[in-house]
Order: C-alpha cells, then structure tokens, then sequence
C-alpha cells in the first residue's frame, strides 16, 4: 500500500471521474498469494518433519490406537502413497471440498467442529476491534486536540496504566471484581444454558455473558488506538491544512473531526489491521478465562487431548480470518484516502 | 476599512511586532516586504486572529477592535469578511478531500444552508481562479503547484470578503504559473483591501500599490510602490532591493552586512547599517513623513553624503559649467563621458586639487569652505595611473602610512597594525618583506591596491576613483571592483567612480551621470539610462559601449545590430555622425547639436536645461517620443 502510494503517486488524468474500483487488482493477489503460502506451509510441515507423516498430521498416540486397515485407508486419503505433487493437488482438492480433516476427539469433520465455536470468536473479536478502535479513536481525538491541559493529561495518565496490563490478567481482574466479588455477570459461557430465552431476552442475555470478556479485550485494545491517535492528532494539527480550516473560519468540533480526525483515522485503520493478529490472539487467553465457547477455548481443549487435525484446522481457519478482515480494512482504507483509491 | 494601531505581538516574551500602525484602504494593495524573521507572517495571522503568541494594540476593522472581540465572533469575521491565503502551498489544502469540497465548505461553514448555491458560488469562484470544473473535483495530490495556489486562492476569496491577506502567493512557483497567478491576483485584488506579505519583491511590485518594509517588527518604510522601487530611501530598503535579483537593475548583486536580531535595542536596523550615528542604538526612531515616503530613521533615511556644484574654466574653454551632482551614502555614482568633458577636473575640482571659478560642495550636509585635514579624512581619491600616483621613493608601508603620519592617528605601532589591517582589506601580503616593496617591484594590480589602500587606510566616507582601473587588464580590474564593492558593502562606502566605460559603469554603479563639454546632460538610475537613454548622446554612448558577440549574426535592425548596420536602424545613432555646424566651444546651443541626428533649429540657438523626467534628468529638447518629459 505504501510502496504504491510512493511509486504513482500521480494518477493519470483522465481517470479522475471513472470511479475507483473498491479495491485493485494487485491487493487482491496479495492476499491470495499470502492464503497460498500458508497453505503450503500447512501442507509441507507435516510432510518434512521426521518419520511418518500419518504420525505428524494424527500425532504419536493416534497411531498406536490405529489399526492397519485404518492406517491403510488414512494413507490412501491423503494420498500419502502418491508422488508429492498430486499429494499437494489433492489436499488443496479437499479444501475446497471443505474437508479439513477428521477430528477423532470429536469423532466429527474438523470443519463442523469449528463451525460450531468460530461465531462466539467472530463475534467477540470483531466487537471488540469495532469498539476498541472507535473508543480509542474518540478519545484519542478529544485529548490529542486539548494536549496538555487536565482531560487529556487524566486520559493519558489512566490508560496507559491499563496498557501494562495483558489481556488475560486484564480477564481476570475483571472477572474477580464483578463476577466473584459483585456477583454483576456470570462467571463462565456464552449463554445461559437450558434457559430457553428467545428474541430481546436472547439479546440481553448474550451481551450479559458478552460483557466482560469483550470489556478485557477492549481495555487493553484501546490503549494502542488511543495513543496513536492522541499522537497522531498532535502531528494533524500543526500541518498547514488545519491553518487554512482555521482561516476559513471552522468551528473548533468542526476542525477537529472533519479536519483533523479524518486525516488522523488513515494510520489508525492501518494500525487496526495489524494489531488485529495480535488481537485474534488475546481473545484466545481471554476465551479460556472465561469459559467462552469459541474457538479459544476449543484451541485449549484439542491442545489438552493432542487433537492435532483439530488444531491445524482451527489455526488454518484464524489464518483466513485475519486474512479477511485485513482484506476489508484495505477496502475501508480506499474509502478513506484518494491517494490511495486511484492508485491503480 | 482596516487601521492598526500600535500593534505588539510576542511569542514566548520574544517580541515579533513592534508598534505596527497601518491603514488600508478599499482598493489598495499593500505589500509588505522583508527578510524572513522580520514579522511578515506574524502581522498577517494577527489581523486573522490566529497568532499563537500575545497581541497588544490595536486592529480596527470596520471600526471594531478585533483584539478584544471574543472568539465566536472572531471566526464568523475569519474567512467571510477577512481571509487569508498560507504560505506553504504544498499542504495548505486537506489531502483527502476535493477541491470543490473543500470550496464549498468555506461557502457552508459561514451559514449558507443550500448546498446546491454553495457548490454553484464555488464553482463561480474556481472557474474564477482558472480550474475549470473537472479539475475541481480532483483532491490535491492531483494538482500541481499552480493548480493548488489557485484552489488556495478560491477557498479565500468565495466568501467574497472585504480584507485579503496574501503569504508569499507566488513562493515556489515557476515565472510562468507565477505570472499566471499574479493576473488572477489582480482581477480579485480589485475591489478589496488587500495585505500581500512577501520577500519576492517582483511579486509586490507587481501587485501592489503600495509597500511597507518591515525590519525587526517594526515599519521602517512605506510609500507608493513605484517610488519605492526607484528611490528607496532607508538603507535596508536599498539593501534589499540590492540583493534581489531581477532584469531590471544592472549593478552586481550586494547584500546587507550582519543577521537580524529581534533583540536590538533603538532601531532595530543600527546594528547592520552603515549610516549609523550614536542616537541610533539608544532610542527607536519614530516615523516621519519624508516627501511622499514615512520613513524611520534618525538619519532621515539615506543620506546625501557629498552634493557637489561647480563651474571652472581654463581661460576662454570652460570645463565644467555649473555641474551639479549629489553622492549619497553607500552608493556609486558613475560619471560617464568622453575624453575632455571635464570628468577629471570635477573630481580634482573636488578634492580642492583645482580651484574652482564657482563652487558650492556640502559634505554631509554642511558646506565645505576650506579643505581642512578633516575633509580629506571623510574624501579620498584613488587617481588614474597607480604607478604614477605612488611617489617613487617611498615603498609600500611608507606609502599607506603617509596619512596616518598626517593626521597623527596613533603611536608607531598602532598605524602600522593599521597599515597591515587596510592591506589584507585590499587583500594584499601584510608581511614585512611586501612592506618594504618599491612602486617598480609592484605589477599594476598590486600598485593598484596599494593605491587603494592609501585611500583607505584613513577610514573615507567618500572615495573618488578617476579611472582607476584603465590601466589594468581585465581580471585585475575585475578583483579590484569586487572589493571596491564589497567595502561598499561592508562600510557603506560612497564612490565616485569617474570611467569612460559605460560596461563597467552598468555593472557596478547605482546612479549614473552623463558628461559632455562640462554639462551634466542626463542623469538618474543606471538601469534606466542604460535601457532607455533619452539623450542622443547617451544612446551614441551605449550604441559603441563593449559587447561579446558575432553582431554580423544578428538581423538587421534589431538593438544588437545597430553598429554594424547603422543606417537602417531609425532612432539610433549612426556611425559616422556628421558636422552640421563647425565646432564651437562658445556656441550658446546644445552641446551635442553638432554631432546630434535629430537636431533641428532650436537646438543651435538654445541651450535645453537639464529636467526631470521622472525617475532621471535629461537635457534634450527632443527625446524619444514615447517618454514624457515631466515639467518641473
């Protein structure tokens, strides 16, 4: 993105008025490019690792319980028999297939393992990057305009106290203080079992369980928001363009989102898709913490029973979302910067 | 419509502005010029009401004191009534927004409600501008320099307001957008009261009517531009008029000696001028009205130094009649003619080497009735032939000390620091065995320099250099003026410089003085003689003045052919001028009638008086006919 805001950075002439495409071609192939690689990896690790593969892909006590017509049957699926190339060619086939592999803790397809955890993750990552970006941003924005004086220096003060904090102990601190000590939220699940709630009641009571989890990730989230934003806020409002708003005769608040904030927002989005990994990480502790069922706590329990298609299949799957969000940031990002929506 | 009144700002105790007071007018355009640091920009965010620092004073507008208007108000006034255009073209514009956007916004933010207007008064005003409306919807990573000067431009003025503060609008951009730009500046400049705060003097001088020089935070001059330009009056106006380069004037680049400093106490240019008295560092000069200019300076500007009016004559030929010239301080004044028309005996006439049948001499102001030994401290000449001039018995520490011995400045030792100090001015070897040189062991830049040296060695105000430099090829003569130039620049040294080499005369003289038969016949900036001479003897002057080039090249007819295909060209000189009337040193007409081609009746029975013709003096009859001669 950055190389090729440097390298055309002069758009041609004529196609000031076609309307941008969303998004080009060339970051389209980026992110495929990067979904390949991984792939391979996943592929050739197993592949290369001392012994057999069967042991790599099923781990070490899998293959003791194995009978030889299970193995046999194994080693046939994966084409284990067959020259690498086609062994490659048929486990991309059963991906796309949908095929992640058995798990036999589980004794299910891996995907339809998944398939039940992945929306509680979607659901507390994407809340918590939403709202850690926006809280983050919004306070980023009102004490990097008022540098200096008491909001932002009691902003400043207090969130970088929690930015010491990781988010699991982040979890646990919140967990002790309104679960075990005030009783506010229940301690553990996403929902309340058996309760048999529908519709508003259903929504009440999933953001009740919600709460605190997504409140740990939050926390600490918010911190890298705001302080890019606090600084970058800083850096907007001395630039020559603020004077010229200000010459125009600009109300303060105007100046300060429209202006200021809109410039300030680029890095943060850019910020946002990095950090994202790091986040999709930090729901994983905060999961186990919590007891909540996504794909953290999943992760934990095929990690305790050595499920290794299980865990292969989960990582793969984190992959593709991270993968994707980033992907829509970059579309949000050509939104946001002309620079970079006719760069192509 | 706008009045400052003692305005004051400072920036962290620093004072910027020092007691600023102007008025504008509707319709005037008032540049205000200087070097960067003198407050310029600070001036212009203080009528805005975006100055980060402290101001005191006062700026009426309409006659409301904005200083003490609360804020809200303020911004209503900021970008409907007084806008302003940044400096800074390359990001004065919001990187992610449209041009048209941006326009319109200007339009919205100041109660328009209707976008649909608001976009059509944008429109108006970018097609206004110069961008048309596709380029309007580009954002500005898609616009070159130009393009965003004009976009800048629009933002300010879509509100139509009566007060425009330009920042250097024309900083960074080639001559041509440049020119561009400037005609737009023009057409909106028109109806309003407009501020065009630059140190690109070309700009001001195109733009605006008026011009104020702002030194240290404070205006130290103001008058109509054109005056300014060809009569600056302060020595920093001069200073600066000096270093910037342009095609019109012709003298060699010469800038201010020292660096500003905000911390000066009285005026804050004694510390860099060269003109400086004792009252000068103790107390601000206030400022006055001077002719058509306000000027403070405790000197009144600069000064005329030497005014000079003489006649003398040898028996029956008279030599010099009634030559009145005027020196001022740090400047050149070339004395230009042919052999014999007095040029020599002025300068001797002068220095009281020659007793004048008539004289009149003022030297700094006061006359000058007997050459006392404190006239030749503050006068001294340089003659024409240095080998000649430097008594062969002396070697070169006798010679430079000799008027120290004369005026008794100082012990031994003191005149000889003195001597070696004046030597490596004139940047000749101050050691003893160059000390003990004779004239014969010198070549004749050397001798020069020496001669140079002695004139120096006392500290003059006032140097007259009678062809000085004749003697010497080129490259000598060419170091020889650097460092007469560079004392000038250094000193505020005034030369007389007498030459009969109108090429030498462009390069290094502020004012030239055109001689013939004792009669100065045209006088006034160099640059405007030597691109339009009015005097038919002028012309013949710079018609044969030294030029490198293949003239058999050049078409027939134009300025550079004149020489070599005289005839055909109408106006000018040809080369061979004919005698129309026998030569006589009495004849009561013009002094060139019998060599001039244009001369008619009048010319032989009347002598034409030397007249202003605005900025210079000619003495013609009948100059070109596109100049009016301005009566008196």
């Amino acid at each position: 993105m950055q190389e090729c805001v440097q390298t055309r950075h002069v758009p041609i002439r004529n196609k000031v008025f076609k309307k941008a495409s969303v998004l080009n071609k060339a970051s389209i192939i980026n992110y495929v490019v990067a979904l390949l690689i991984i792939l391979t990896m996943n592929f050739f690790i197993p592949r290369l690792m001392p012994g057999d593969p069967l042991q790599a892909i099923y781990g070490n006590e899998a293959l003791l319980v194995m009978t030889p017509e299970l193995q046999e049957e194994l080693t046939h699926r994966f084409s284990l028999d067959r020259p690498l190339g086609e062994q490659y060619a048929s486990y991309l086939l059963s991906l796309c297939r949908g095929d992640l592999g058995h798990s036999y803790y589980y004794n299910a397809p891996v995907l339809k393992v998944i398939s039940g955890f992945l929306p509680w993750t979607l659901l507390l990552t994407g809340l918590a990057l939403v709202i850690s970006t926006l809280v983050g941003f919004f306070l980023g924005v009102e004490s990097g305009s008022r540098r200096g004086r008491p909001l932002d220096q009691v902003l400043l003060g207090s969130i970088m106290l929690f930015s010491g904090f990781p988010d699991f102990f982040m979890g646990i601190m919140l967990l002790l203080f309104f679960g075990v000590f005030l009783s506010l939220v229940p301690l553990s699940g996403a929902l309340t079992p058996y309760a048999g709630h529908s519709g508003l009641m259903l929504v009440a009571d999933l953001l009740h369980h919600l709460a605190l989890p997504l409140a740990a990730l939050v926390l600490v989230r918010l911190t890298a928001t705001y302080l890019l934003t606090r600084s970058t806020m800083i850096t907007t409002l001395g630039e020559a363009f603020i004077l010229t708003a200000k010459a125009k005769g600009c109300p303060e608040r105007i100046i300060r989102y429209r202006h200021a904030g809109r410039n300030t927002l680029l890095p943060v989005v850019t910020a946002a898709g990095l950090q994202f990994a790091h986040l999709v990480t930090g729901t994983l502790f905060v999961e186990i913490v919590f007891s909540y069922p996504g794909l953290g706590s999943l992760l934990y329990k095929s990690l305790l029973t050595r499920d290794y298609p299980l865990m292969a299949g989960i990582l793969l799957v984190l992959t593709v979302v991270v993968l994707t969000i980033n992907l829509l940031l970059d579309v949000f990002y050509s939104k946001l910067d002309p620079r970079v929506a006719k760069c192509t | 419509m706008l009045t400052i009144k003692n305005l004051k700002a400072s920036y962290n105790g620093l004072q910027i502005l020092k007691d600023i007071n102007l008025n504008l007018e509707k319709g005037q355009v008032l540049s205000v010029i200087g070097e960067s640091g003198t407050g310029k920009t600070t001036l212009g965010r203080a009528v805005m009401g975006l100055l980060e620092g402290r101001c005191t004073g006062e700026i009426l507008f309409k006659g409301k004191n904005l200083l003490t208007c609360p804020e809200e108000e303020r911004r209503r006034i900021r970008g409907r009534e007084i806008a302003m255009v940044f400096q800074n073209v390359e990001d004065g514009l919001h990187p992610l927004y449209s041009i048209l956007y941006q326009v319109m916004e200007a339009v919205l933010i100041h109660g328009l409600t209707d976008k649909k207007a608001a976009e059509k008064r944008a429109c108006e005003v970018l097609e206004l501008v110069g961008l048309d409306n596709r380029r309007s919807l580009a954002y500005p990573h898609q616009l070159s320099g130009g393009e965003k000067q004009r976009a800048l431009i629009a933002l300010a003025v879509v509100n139509n307001p009566d007060i425009l503060i330009l920042d250097e609008p024309t900083a960074s951009l080639d001559a041509l957008t440049k020119a561009e730009i400037i005609a737009v500046l023009r057409r909106i400049t028109r109806e309003k009261a407009s501020l065009v705060i630059t140190h690109d003097i070309s700009t001001a001088a195109d733009l605006s009517t008026h011009m104020a020089v702002l030194y240290g935070g404070r205006i130290v001059e103001l008058g109509a531009t054109g005056d300014m330009l060809t009569g600056p009056r302060h020595a920093y106006t001069r200073g600066l008029l000096r270093s910037y380069p342009n095609m019109t004037t012709t003298k060699d680049l010469q800038g201010i000696p020292g660096r500003m400093s905000h911390h000066v106490e009285g005026c804050p240019f004694h510390p860099r001028c060269t003109q400086r008295i004792r009252i000068c560092s103790a107390e601000a000069p206030l400022p006055a009205v001077e002719g058509n200019r306000l000027i403070a300076c405790h000197r009144g500007g600069i000064v005329p130094l030497l005014e000079v009016r003489c006649s003398k004559s040898f028996g029956p030929l008279k030599v010099l009649q009634d030559v009145e010239c005027i020196l001022h301080e740090g400047e050149t004044l070339a004395l230009i003619g042919e052999s014999g028309s007095g040029k020599t005996t002025l300068a001797k006439t002068v220095m009281g080497l020659l007793k004048a049948d008539e004289e009149e001499i003022r030297l700094e102001g006061k006359k000058v009735t007997r050459r006392t030994i404190d006239f030749y401290k503050r006068i001294q000449m340089i003659f024409q032939n240095p080998g000649e001039s430097i008594s062969h018995r002396m070697n070169v520490l006798q010679t430079v000390k000799e008027p120290l011995d004369i005026h008794k400045t100082g012990n031994e030792e003191e005149k000889l620091e003195r001597v070696r100090q004046v030597l490596n001015e004139v940047e000749l070897p101050g050691d003893d065995a160059f000390l003990k040189k004779y004239p014969h062991h010198l070549s004749g830049g050397e001798a020069q320099r020496v001669a140079i040296a002695r004139a120096l060695v006392l500290n003059p105000k006032v140097l007259i250099a009678d062809e000085s430099t004749s003697a010497l090829d080129a490259s000598v003569q060419a170091k020889i003026l650097k460092l007469m130039m560079n004392l000038q620049e250094k000193r505020g040294l005034s030369i007389m410089f007498i030459t009969h080499d109108l090429a030498l005369a462009k390069k290094i003289s502020d004012r030239l003085a055109v001689l013939l038969k004792g009669r100065i016949v045209e006088e006034g900036p160099t640059s405007e003689i030597i691109y339009h001479p009015l005097h038919p003897y002028t012309r013949a002057l710079i018609d044969y003045a030294p030029l490198l080039e293949d003239r058999s090249a050049r078409p027939a007819g134009s300025r550079w052919a004149r020489r070599t295909h005289s005839g055909t060209c109408g106006n000018s000189l040809q080369a061979a001028p004919r005698l129309k009337r026998p030569p006589s040193a009495t004849s009561t007409g013009c002094p060139y009638a019998n060599r001039c081609l244009a001369v008619k009746d009048r010319c032989l029975e009347e002598r034409p008086e030397l007249i202003a013709c605005s900025p210079r003096k000619v003495a013609c009859f009948y100059p070109p006919v596109d100049y009016k001669i301005q009566s008196n």
